[in-house]
């Protein structure tokens, strides 16, 4: 009798367990136990922890990626119905748009900065070369919105999925009802970009022991170590950090990047630091897109820095020494750091 | 057996009290409606066809006028009641967006406290729903955060194109953090009273000719235009801190 009672109340427990968990993700219902297939978000080994989990209240599954790839590759989602965010977002240049300064969007119009690449967002406090996007989830809205870009509203694209015969189906397998919200259509999106991990590139089989360096390649990773790795710090190739890194203002933009957002005077004329990973594919480089080639942009380095600049980054005072063996050498490395797994997988293509 | 059968409703009343975390609706607690009445010195807005004129002598039209409000809470004898998580777009264009109500429980309140805004942590949790849906044409694309309040309109005053007048008024970090607490007493005499199954109101005034003046002066001629986080913003949002008042309370 006693032991019944236990049996009981512990199934009580459970149920009841269940039943508020079901409570507290209220965004998230899903009827007749028809769960997605949820995936497990894997952090390569040696990598640091991302600075948030951006699927802990987006939780990754297959239908919320698939659904969140389709949206990405859909040219609805801009007004006129010809710009999706893959036409600046090219896979096969690592997710930018490849060989343009700026990208083109509604009528014709150009963008006013480099479009980045699209890779290892999971470990980015914010986004843009300016940080003005705090959270993976709400960057879509920029581009959507922006009127030199896809020029669309909400309400519209809204509209349009829900009018849409497949969309309902994939929003009810991916979040449990075919409601179709600027939330749930924003997570999806978050789950396909925040998905894409490149780290697979020869540089990463050389460390696991998969691969050698050349020789040049060596000596080029050993200068990287030496002058590059202070802003571009390994596993992600970047720090992350905003800084000013000596170049000419161009006149025609008058950008001072992150002075914008902050409106404090010490982030006049600083940008984020691009990962470079992928660099060879991701060209033109820099907020402006002004080097062509990464010889471009070491000649910048070695002889090109402003250094009348007040926020000029303390770590480019001097300018970068480095010998024309050296630059190559160096190029021979960054090259190792494409990675093809990543920029021709087809699971992230349309 | 049949003591086990008298025990279960018993023990999942229990289980479900362990995890309510708010005033759940029961035979002691009652409902408090606060109500936004918007006006211009004393006078109902009206939207596009109201013309006013700022301490200045500088004249506007309003064509919108809309403000978050979040974390109400009431103080009474029984303490402070909260009215949990829940955030409210005050719209004057949106007759069902003037007014919202929550459960408490029964017994005097005599002060009213909430933000004037929306806290840090929800500027920066990615996509949202209901009041701060993106939808709501109050968050930034390129400057991720929400408006705190948003008033549009136009003045001959105005300098910018068409003579617009559109106060965005955002951010949420640091020096330029615009978010206001607001603790509101009840006019001389008045308490709010709550009865079990029953609800009662507080009616707030929200006066836009606080807008411009005390401590800061805005002049149109000078600022017809504020759409980022920054020094600016600040003296409108000190100015506009002080726009409540308790109009009355209505008990039931």
């Amino acid at each position: 009798m006693k032991t019944g009672i236990i049996i009981l109340l512990c199934l009580c427990t459970a149920l009841s367990a269940l039943l508020i968990g079901a409570a507290g993700n209220a965004n998230v219902k899903f009827a007749d136990g028809n769960l997605p297939d949820y995936i497990e978000f894997t952090i390569p080994a040696g990598w640091p922890k991302p600075p948030a989990n951006i699927f802990a209240k987006n939780k990754l599954s297959e239908q919320g990626f698939q659904l969140g790839k389709k949206l990405f590759y859909d040219t609805r989602l801009s007004k006129d119905g010809t710009i999706s965010c893959a036409n600046c977002h090219q896979q096969f240049a690592a997710f930018a748009t490849y060989d343009h300064d700026f990208s083109h969007g509604l009528n014709d119009q150009h963008t006013t900065r480099n479009a980045p690449a699209l890779f290892n967002l999971a470990w980015m406090k914010n986004l843009h070369w300016d940080g003005g996007i705090n959270h993976i989830e709400v960057q879509p809205l920029s581009p959507i919105t922006s009127p030199t870009e896809m020029g669309e509203t909400l309400e519209n694209i809204l509209i349009k999925l829900k009018t849409d015969t497949a969309y309902p189906k994939l929003f009810n397998a991916a979040f449990g009802t075919e409601e179709i919200n600027s939330q749930r259509m924003l997570k999806a999106l978050a789950q396909f970009t925040g998905s894409i991990v490149s780290s697979n590139s020869k540089y990463d089989k050389v460390l696991r022991g998969e691969a050698k360096f050349t020789y040049a390649e060596e000596n080029g990773y050993k200068l990287f170590k030496a002058t590059c790795a202070g802003c571009h710090k390994e596993p992600l190739f970047t720090d992350n950090s905003f800084r000013n890194n000596g170049l000419e203002i161009n006149t025609f933009l008058n950008d001072y990047g992150r002075m914008k957002i902050t409106g404090l005077p010490k982030d006049s004329l600083t940008f984020k630091v691009p990962s470079l990973r992928n660099v060879s594919v991701s060209f033109p480089y820099m907020h402006d897109g002004r080097f062509y080639s990464l010889g471009a942009v070491i000649e910048h380095y070695r002889n090109g820095i402003v250094t009348t600049q007040a926020t000029l980054d303390p770590l480019l005072a001097n300018k970068l020494t480095i010998t024309n063996a050296q630059k190559y050498e160096l190029i021979y490395f960054l090259n190792t750091l494409t990675d093809t797994s990543m920029t021709k997988n087809p699971r992230f293509a349309r | 057996m049949n003591n086990i059968f008298l025990l279960l409703p018993l023990y999942f009343l229990s289980f479900s009290n362990i995890f309510s975390h708010s005033q759940k609706t029961t035979a002691n607690t009652g409902t408090v409606k606060i109500t936004f009445i918007n006006t211009v010195k004393g006078k109902p807005l009206e939207l596009n066809t109201g013309n006013y004129t700022n301490p200045f002598g500088e004249t506007y039209t309003v064509t919108k006028f809309k403000y978050y409000i979040s974390h109400a809470s009431l103080a009474g004898a029984q303490g402070v009641v909260n009215d949990d998580e829940n955030f409210y777009l005050v719209d004057e264009s949106k007759p069902d967006a003037l007014h919202f109500s929550f459960t408490i429980g029964a017994g005097n309140y005599n002060s009213l406290n909430f933000t004037l805004g929306v806290d840090s942590l929800h500027n920066v949790s990615g996509a949202q729903s209901g009041a701060l849906d993106p939808l709501n044409d109050m968050f930034w694309t390129w400057n991720n955060g929400y408006i705190m309040a948003k008033l549009e309109g136009r003045s001959p005053q105005s300098k910018i194109i068409n003579n617009k007048l559109e106060f965005h008024i955002g951010g949420f970090m640091g020096e330029n953090n615009v978010l206001k607490n607001i603790t509101l007493s009840f006019p001389p005499g008045k308490i709010l009273n709550i009865q079990p199954g029953k609800t009662s109101e507080i009616i707030i005034e929200a006066d836009i000719d606080t807008w411009w003046q005390q401590p800061n002066d805005i002049k149109i001629a000078e600022h017809a235009v504020c759409s980022t986080p920054g020094a600016l913003a600040k003296k409108i949002a000190d100015n506009y801190s002080k726009m409540f008042r308790i109009k009355d309370v209505l008990n039931n």
